[in-house]
């Protein structure tokens, strides 16, 4: 296991560093110089070249490349280029509201998501399957942004149970937990309305297997046949899902945390493009880079768990 | 019950005091990601310049709640006297003024270092504005004297509370070095204290400051970029004071909140439609009249709403010092085909425009394209992200440029950056000249050095009637600063203006 895991991670080196390339060249390809957003409207040509020289973005290409891929080995990302303040601490700063709010979701999902989809699954085109369905479909359809809105109307301004600004006090946590509610629900209902989905359908392929049909011979109650054979056998696509998920959440939950006033990694990656801010998000590329990454192998290791089948040697 | 009166009594003891007490903390909603650089020398957008106005002085400040020239007052500074060819400046300082936290006592030294690094383009955005300073030197402890290469129009418009007028302590920028930027020291009535990424700058009262110890004793800057959300936590009472919207339906929408006040106050950025004369066919005076002759202003205004905007009469804002009606032409689409038909384009013309998809200048230019249609002039729009916009308009690259601005509100500024030839974009001293007007080059050069304030006016005068005439510019609307507050917050002046685009949260600042 711990030689899998090694190799795992050693085979994540070549893709953190087509991430790393890629990410150096793309904010460089993106019009927009950050001297000029630093410096404002009123810049003069020799104020935004000083600023740019100051700044190293006047050195060669190349220089500039072998620079932030030595550091980046180092795991040092520098300080932002707009703010001055040291990337990693910015960061870490934000990513346990990061990590709050992505399990928050993720758990509301499973919790729904599950059960939701293996009852439809057992209901086939019966009102509880098109109502399951309905509703999921209702579940992706709807922007978070609306949704989000649609919450904060009704639990922070008609009954003020929830506040509307959610940056909460990571030290407090009662005061996290409050801040939380709303933009998980609000994310989690999304995330419940994929794994329904994929639960169900995954559910009616297993459903008509021969080894489900011969454990029903043999007597084993329905309720048993259900959770022990049928779901552990569905259970490799939800998984999948749940893993690809979780990226996504990491880097989409930004309309969520705009709504909802959070912190978060999300918006911080926009408001570094906004701003041209170069060394901040190669950082946050490659801390996001490393996530996945760490994600999919934490996705792959869940795999033997759920399956015996699957080794991983 | 014994228990339940003891408990009552217990409550209403404790909430007494509450009651009365008024309210300290000032938690202010603005629509930012995070805060940039609040170096006040670097400090360029409305996030961060509403912020540093509330951490620094200049040596003369505008009176609170004003903007206008006339109003310039001392401020760290407590008297000046200059020479008679107003080239030689001598600034008498205020004695005992406290830096923020252990930074010491103000001196010459810190005025002199300032403004030499207000005047070094790699630590100031403002440093075109000081090209003019020959030497700035310390006779003494408390005096500074401020030496210029020629007469410019309004030394004291540079040295004020805004962009590179502000001052800095020497010893806690070196210090400190790039750090001053995140943690920057002053002599304003608030002081930093904290900056969580992402979320929240936090201010403290600055006791020592020498206008008196502030009323409000905290500032929670909150960033809060969702325009919605940010209206709702106002509308929760979670905010005292927020950053609103030009938008007539958000002002008529927070004005029937029970306690808020809407704050409309100058400057007034002017958006202009700036006609590329180095392309054809906008090289042909007929074409641009064709253009200026198709915008319906009344229009405009209309789609923007009143509260908040207002018809311009001239190139520059209405109030700046030097402003006169240019007389624009006004709205004629029968004389805008005319004219083009003279220019021989009888079956109309297609021009290509870069313009920015931030959604109010997107719905504004969207509305001058629906007017220009009607002429018989297309614009096809390259929407693209706003950085992007900004860089490929000083690229040359779009027919006619939209932009929107406010500048210090004297003439020669915004004259000398948007229609001076100096200022075209692409050579090496561009700023923000679009249309590579040269139409009152003369004039704005003999205003700068002319020593009579009639006859300086007189050529501001004659140089926007000339830009008028080339058709250099069109100006389509100008809008106001727009913010809400409870009706408990009192500013403690009159705000009719504000050059840091924020409302200044001074010393008498309070709660009712």
């Amino acid at each position: 296991m711990i030689f899998y895991i090694a190799r795992r991670l050693l085979a994540a080196v070549p893709t953190l560093w087509a991430v790393l390339t890629l990410v150096f060249v793309l904010v460089r390809i993106v019009p927009g110089d950050p001297a000029v957003a630093i410096l404002g409207d009123r810049a003069t040509p020799a104020a935004v070249a000083a600023l740019q020289a100051k700044l190293g973005l006047d050195r060669p290409i190349w220089e500039q490349y072998l620079t932030f891929l030595g550091q980046s080995a180092q795991g040092d990302f520098g300080i932002s280029m707009v703010t001055n303040r040291p990337i990693l601490a910015d960061v870490g700063a934000v990513i346990p509201h990061t990590i709050d709010l992505t399990l928050a979701a993720m758990l509301i999902g499973i919790v729904i998501g599950i059960p939701a989809g293996v009852w439809a699954a057992l209901h086939r085109n019966r009102w509880i399957d098109v109502l399951a369905r309905m509703l999921s479909l209702v579940g992706l359809s709807f922007p978070v942004f609306v949704s989000g809105i649609f919450l904060l109307l009704t639990f922070a301004l008609h009954w003020r149970i929830f506040p509307v600004i959610g940056n909460a006090n990571l030290s407090d946590p009662g005061d996290r937990l409050l801040k939380l509610v709303l933009p998980s629900i609000t994310l989690g209902l999304v995330m419940a309305a994929y794994i329904t989905r994929v639960t169900r359908s995954s559910m009616l392929s297993v459903l008509d297997e021969d080894y489900m049909r011969t454990a029903r011979a043999k007597g084993v109650p329905w309720k048993r046949v259900v959770w022990r054979h049928g779901l552990r056998n569905a259970g490799l696509p939800v998984v999948t899902v749940v893993g690809l998920y979780i990226g996504i959440l990491i880097g989409n939950s930004v309309l969520t945390e705009i709504v909802f006033n959070r912190p978060g990694l999300g918006k911080i990656i926009v408001g570094a493009l906004n701003q041209r801010d170069y060394t901040m998000l190669q950082g946050l590329m490659v801390i996001y880079c490393f996530l996945i990454v760490v994600v999919n192998l934490l996705t792959d290791l869940a795999y033997g768990f759920i399956d015996p089948r699957v080794k991983h040697a | 019950m014994k228990f339940r009166h003891i408990a009552l009594a217990a409550a209403l003891a404790l909430a007494a005091p509450a009651a009365q007490a008024a309210k300290t903390d000032l938690i202010v909603g603005m629509a930012a990601q995070d805060v940039g650089k609040l170096d006040p020398h670097l400090a360029v957008s409305t996030i961060d310049r509403t912020v540093v106005a509330w951490l620094f002085n200049g040596l003369v400040r505008f009176k609170p709640g004003s903007m206008s020239p006339a109003d310039i007052e001392p401020d760290l500074a407590t008297s000046w006297e200059s020479s008679a060819d107003k080239k030689v400046w001598t600034f008498k300082l205020r004695p005992g003024v406290k830096f923020h936290g252990d930074y010491g006592e103000l001196t010459a030294d810190d005025v002199v270092y300032s403004l030499t690094k207000s005047a070094d383009p790699k630590r100031s955005a403002s440093s075109g504005d000081f090209a003019s300073f020959e030497k700035v030197e310390a006779l003494d402890p408390l005096t500074v004297r401020i030496t210029l290469k020629q007469t410019i129009p309004s030394l004291l418009g540079i040295i004020t509370n805004y962009g590179g007028g502000f001052i800095v302590s020497k010893k806690a920028v070196e210090a400190l070095g790039d750090k001053f930027a995140a943690q920057p020291i002053g002599t304003g009535p608030f002081a930093f204290a904290a900056n969580t990424p992402n979320q929240s700058l936090e201010l403290v009262a600055h006791k020592a400051y020498f206008r008196g110890a502030p009323k409000i004793g905290k500032i929670s800057y909150r960033f809060l970029p969702s325009n919605a959300s940010r209206d709702l936590a106002f509308q929760n009472g979670e905010l005292d004071l927020e950053f609103g919207s030009q938008d007539q339906t958000w002002i008529d929408r927070m004005k029937k909140l029970p306690g808020a006040v809407v704050d409309v106050f100058q400057p007034g950025e002017e958006a202009i439609l700036h006609l590329n004369l180095a392309q054809k066919p906008l090289d042909d005076l007929r074409v641009r009249q064709a253009i200026a002759y198709a915008i319906n202003r009344p229009e405009i205004l209309k789609f923007q709403g009143p509260d908040a905007s207002r018809t311009p009469g001239s190139v520059i804002p209405i109030g700046n010092l030097g402003y006169v009606d240019a007389g624009l032409p006004g709205y004629d689409v029968a004389k805008a085909k005319a004219l083009l038909a003279e220019a021989g384009f009888k079956d109309g013309l297609t021009l290509k425009v870069v313009h920015t998809q931030l959604p109010n200048m997107l719905a504004q230019m969207q509305v001058v394209q629906a007017q220009l249609k009607r002429a018989g002039i297309n614009l096809d729009l390259q929407v693209v992200e706003h950085a992007t916009f900004h860089q490929m308009i000083r690229q040359d690259l779009s027919a006619i440029v939209f932009y929107a601005a406010a500048r210090f509100p004297v003439a020669d500024v915004y004259l000398t950056q948007f229609y001076h030839s100096r200022s075209t974009v692409k050579t090496p001293t561009a700023v923000t000249n679009f249309s590579h007007c040269t139409a009152a080059d003369a004039e704005i050069d003999a205003a700068r050095t002319e020593p009579d304030q009639a006859k300086q006016i007189a050529l501001w005068e004659t140089a926007q009637k000339k830009i008028v005439a080339q058709m250099c510019a069109v100006p389509l609307i100008e809008t106001l600063q727009a913010w809400v507050r409870k009706d408990t917050l009192v500013y403690g002046y009159d705000l009719k203006g504000s050059l840091s685009l924020g409302p200044l949260i001074t010393e008498q600042t309070h709660f009712k």
